[in-house]
């Protein structure tokens, strides 16, 4: 017996279109959640291209030793800008493209709880990222680094002269803060939408994966944005208000006064925040893996309950091990082995995670597409940093490896080798389904394993760099370190990489010009998304479907026995708005009959979409106008008649414009 | 064979549920996305307002250790504060009074309220506003020291949060004023209401940590004694 809607013919009954559904003020306007997938995704992989570039600028700086192509002070742009640029303008929204686009698909819904907040989450981002881009022009990009540690952050005079004093850190606070906003906005609607938007039959454990590891990432991000939102506060309380709070003294000229303020109060905000923040990152790969390995294993997910928890208390554990990244600050033995045990701890729940993920391709009829070849990538590259993170979870080893390429060596691991490849691998595996075009196979295949490799010699001798002790955050080093070998190893592979994404950009415009068509469900795959027309209709379902089963198309498409693990959930029962009600209850009835029935009584505005809207853009403009101004409020610059506190003063009354068109104005 | 119902999506439109369509098709919870959208703010709010308290608590006798006056001690006017907190527990009951007029389609008890809540609101904001021009006169600036610093920057970040309500419940009433609130929209009121409410319940923490636990004696032996300290807790005693 099937359990979900077959996909409607388009003929039968059309939603009520108010509005242009092209052009470019129609992707202004929009608040379609797939739109607004799209937007994410586009705007991200720009940013991933830029962040990759300026990674480059510094690995031919560093292919050999003492290079002078860019100044010191340079370099620490570079690389304070590619670790904020790839952490939250790149991997951070890639991850909201999917959860945008293929969230409400997966649990049969409409769109997203809030479709306006939606749009906002979008233009803020956009905001955020225009405002740390444009320190560039300014020529005063970041160069603090991307942790921020104070006092490097602050303005500081000294015997020496003044430090900080330009607003290189500005844009970076700023733009960070405006970059929070967004991230807690667009999560909070994530919460709404999975918690509230399922369709009959989704209940918590029958939801794909995929939208376990959004929702467990969306309550991180809300619950660990505000730790550094007050940090960055603080800091710009420091900058602009003249208090403080990380700074431990000022010097007036003659002497050094004590001021009482403590640099490590921003490590531990920071850090409260930026342990999580790495499984904001990394969770979502997981969770676009988890989707992948069942479906060319032929195998559900091994686990499914178990892999639930796992990212449950991975999350848990998440916000109690943040002083792993201040082992060598001097806080003490018993809080080094607290928090080191607390890290040793949370591998636990990782390591079942990669052991679900073999158990499900064991025994499994492997298919090695594209998409699958990246996700076995991730299980097998995270492992690697894994391996080293619980290296560096003691502290007498962290002791040798912090601040030296190891920890380079570890994070790249995790986060290019986890979450770039599992982005790589969702974006194989949905193309399809976006733009209804296969993906060239030939190509994605070639394309992986030039990642891989190109991956792998770029980041695998930074091992050995870092045990031999070359220090992170250098813009040179000497020619008789010993290390210019492995230096120009990493820097060559690091060409292969960005080669890499060459061949992946022919694939995509390629694909999108002569990719064979989709159809429905190209990779016979388990979830909903795949039951309606590629691309996706923008009402997305004709029909709410009703699901009773964790994997539902392979239940309709082969029934219960279509493998092991598939025990017939016949006997759970459906809940539909909060009530339960026995399967037998549910209306019996042939969908084209239903839909024929609809038409015949003239009822074509049964499906009621949200309307475009134009304010969440006014309201991010808002934010982007009046944090420009603070920027450029100290030290002043006066442009002409145009007075730049007002500027900040007429951002806030254009945010106000903006939220206050949206509260009056009719959604649907 | 495939069955399908129409057991409604909120069509995205969850923004305004209960403006338009009275039939506004259910949620998986049972609960209004925006109360629940409330909820999960709220609590990001608290981590919020954690992290600024720990901040606080921090720096709360910095400036004593390092002998940089003006001191907490000498400048918090307990009574004073006590009376503007009471104001501002005041005006949560009238919110409760608020939500259950609008309940019960009393729309004008339900402007009444409002008004009221807002003026209590203002109150409570303009007694800040003397509270931090008298701790001015008296020299303390965010600059001067930590206990300025962490003092301002709390309570001020509190006092914007109050700000913003009482912008909030002006639209309301606003809003009503204009014939645009009924029973059926009680739900905005209500969401108004959680705000409101925690936003006291954070200033119930606040005053505890700020005014009420004794300070650290300033190195020259400024500050309160030890049973004068003692006797503030009575203070607490009208919110227990
Ligand atoms: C098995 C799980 C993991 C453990 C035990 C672990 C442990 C650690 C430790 C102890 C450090 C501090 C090293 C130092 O600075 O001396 C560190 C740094 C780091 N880790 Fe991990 N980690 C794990 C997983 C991850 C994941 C999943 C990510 C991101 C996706 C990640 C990203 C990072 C980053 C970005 C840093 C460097 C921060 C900086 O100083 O700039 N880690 N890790
Ligand atoms: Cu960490």
């Amino acid at each position: 017996m099937a359990t979900i809607a077959q996909p409607q013919p388009q003929t039968i009954a059309r939603p009520a279109v108010t509005t242009r559904s092209t052009g470019l003020w129609s992707w202004l306007t929009t608040v379609d959640h797939k739109r607004i997938g799209i937007l994410y995704g586009v705007t991200a992989f720009l940013y991933l291209l830029i962040g990759g570039l300026e990674a480059m600028v510094m690995r031919v700086q560093l292919a050999a030793p003492e290079n002078d192509l860019i100044s010191q002070n340079r370099y620490n742009e570079f690389f304070t800008m590619h670790g904020t640029t790839m952490i939250f303008l790149a991997i951070m929204p890639l991850s909201s493209a999917f959860f945008n686009y293929v969230v409400p698909l997966q649990i049969g819904a409409r769109d997203v709880a809030f479709p306006r907040l939606n749009a906002f989450s979008y233009w803020v981002f956009v905001a955020g990222g225009l405002i740390l881009s444009l320190s560039w022009l300014a020529n005063a990009a970041p160069n603090q680094g991307w942790y921020g540690y104070a006092p490097l952050t602050e303005r500081l005079s000294g015997a020496a002269g003044t430090y900080g004093i330009e607003r290189n850190v500005d844009f970076w606070a700023l733009g960070l803060q405006v970059l929070g906003v967004s991230s807690v906005a667009a999560s909070l609607n994530f919460v709404i939408t999975i918690l509230n938007m399922r369709a009959p039959g989704v209940t918590l454990m029958r939801m794909p994966i995929f939208c376990w590891s959004t929702l467990i990432t969306s309550i991180l991000i809300v619950l660990a944005f505000p730790a550094i939102t007050v940090a960055l506060i603080l800091l710009s309380m420091d900058r602009f208000a003249g208090t403080h709070f990380y700074i431990p003294s000022i010097w007036d000229g003659t002497n050094l006064i004590l001021t009482g303020g403590d640099p490590l109060l921003w490590q531990h905000l920071f850090w409260v925040f930026g342990h999580p923040e790495v499984y904001i990152l990394i969770l979502p790969a997981f969770g676009i893996v988890s989707e992948i390995i069942p479906v060319f294993s032929r195998k559900p997910l091994f686990g499914y309950a178990v892999m639930v928890y796992a990212i449950a208390a991975i999350a848990f554990l998440g916000f109690g091990v943040w002083v792993h990244h201040m082992f060598v600050t001097g806080l003490g033995p018993t809080p080094n082995a607290v928090f080191s045990a607390s890290t040793m701890l949370i591998a636990i729940p990782t390591g079942v995670k990669i052991f679900n993920w073999v158990g499900t391709m064991w025994g499994g009829q492997i298919k090695f597409t594209t998409p699958m070849l990246f996700a076995v990538g991730l299980v097998s590259q995270f492992t690697i940093g894994g391996i080293s993170g619980v290296m560096h979870a003691s502290p007498p080893i962290d002791t040798h490896h912090n601040d030296t390429y190891f920890v380079i060596a570890h994070f790249h691991y995790v986060l290019f080798g986890g979450s770039i490849f599992a982005l790589l691998a969702g974006i194989y595996y949905w193309f399809p389904k976006i733009t209804g075009k296969l993906m060239d196979e030939r190509l994605g295949k070639i394309h992986f394993w030039v990642t891989f490799v190109g991956f792998n010699v770029t980041f695998f001798p930074m091992h050995f760099l870092g045990l031999e002790g070359m220090p992170r955050r250098y813009a040179s080093y000497a020619a008789g370190s010993g290390w210019g070998f492995w230096n120009l190893i990493v820097s060559s592979g690091s060409f292969v990489l960005g080669a890499s994404f060459l061949i992946f950009l022919y694939n995509v415009a390629k694909s999108l010009q002569h990719g064979k068509p989709a159809g429905n469900d190209p990779w016979d795959a388990a979830t909903l998304e795949w039951s309606i027309p590629s691309p996706p209709p923008v009402y997305n379902f004709r029909e709410i479907p009703i699901v009773r089963h964790r994997d539902p198309l392979w239940e309709e498409k082969y029934g219960h026995a279509g493998g092991e693990g598939h025990q017939a959930e016949e006997s759970l029962d459906i809940s539909i708005a909060g009530k339960t009600i026995s399967v037998g209850e549910v209306p019996d009835e042939d969908p084209t009959e239903q839909a024929e029935r609809r038409l015949d009584a003239g009822d074509t505005h049964d499906i009621h979409m949200p309307n475009a809207s134009f304010y969440p853009l006014v309201a991010g403009l808002g934010l982007f106008l009046s944090m420009m101004g603070l920027i450029f409020s100290y030290p002043r610059l006066p442009i002409g008649a145009l007075d730049l506190p007002m500027l900040t003063l007429a951002g806030l009354v254009t945010f106000l414009v903006g939220i206050y068109g949206w509260s009056f104005e009719p959604a649907s | 064979m495939a069955q399908a119902v129409q057991a409604g999506q909120a069509s995205g439109a969850g923004h305004d549920a209960g403006h338009g369509h009275a039939d506004h098709p259910p949620t998986s919870l049972g609960l209004d996305h925006r109360k629940l959208l409330m909820w999960a703010f709220l609590a990001s709010d608290c981590v919020f307002f954690a992290s600024l308290i720990a901040t606080f608590m921090l720096y709360r006798n910095r400036s004593q250790q390092l002998g940089e006056g003006p001191f907490p001690s000498e400048l918090l006017d307990i009574p004073f504060t006590s009376v503007s907190a009471g104001v501002l527990l005041l005006s949560s009951f009238t919110m409760v009074l608020a939500v259950g007029s609008l309940g019960r389609n009393n729309i004008r008890a339900t402007r009444i309220w409002l008004a009221a809540t807002s003026f209590l609101g203002v109150v409570f904001l303009s007694g800040q506003y003397f509270e931090f021009t008298e701790f001015y006169h008296e020299g303390l600036s965010l600059q001067t020291n930590m206990f300025g610093a962490s003092f301002f920057t709390l309570t001020g970040l509190h006092g914007t949060h109050v700000a913003i309500g009482v912008l909030w419940l002006l639209t309301l009433l606003f809003v009503s004023l204009r014939g645009g609130l009924s029973e059926k929209d009680a739900i905005n009121v209500e969401i108004a209401g959680l705000y409101w409410h925690f936003v006291d319940i954070v200033w119930i923490i606040i005053f505890t940590l700020v005014y009420l636990i004794p300070y650290q004696d300033a190195p020259s032996g400024e500050g309160e004694q030890e049973t004068e300290a003692f006797v503030r807790l009575w203070h607490l005693l009208p919110f227990v």
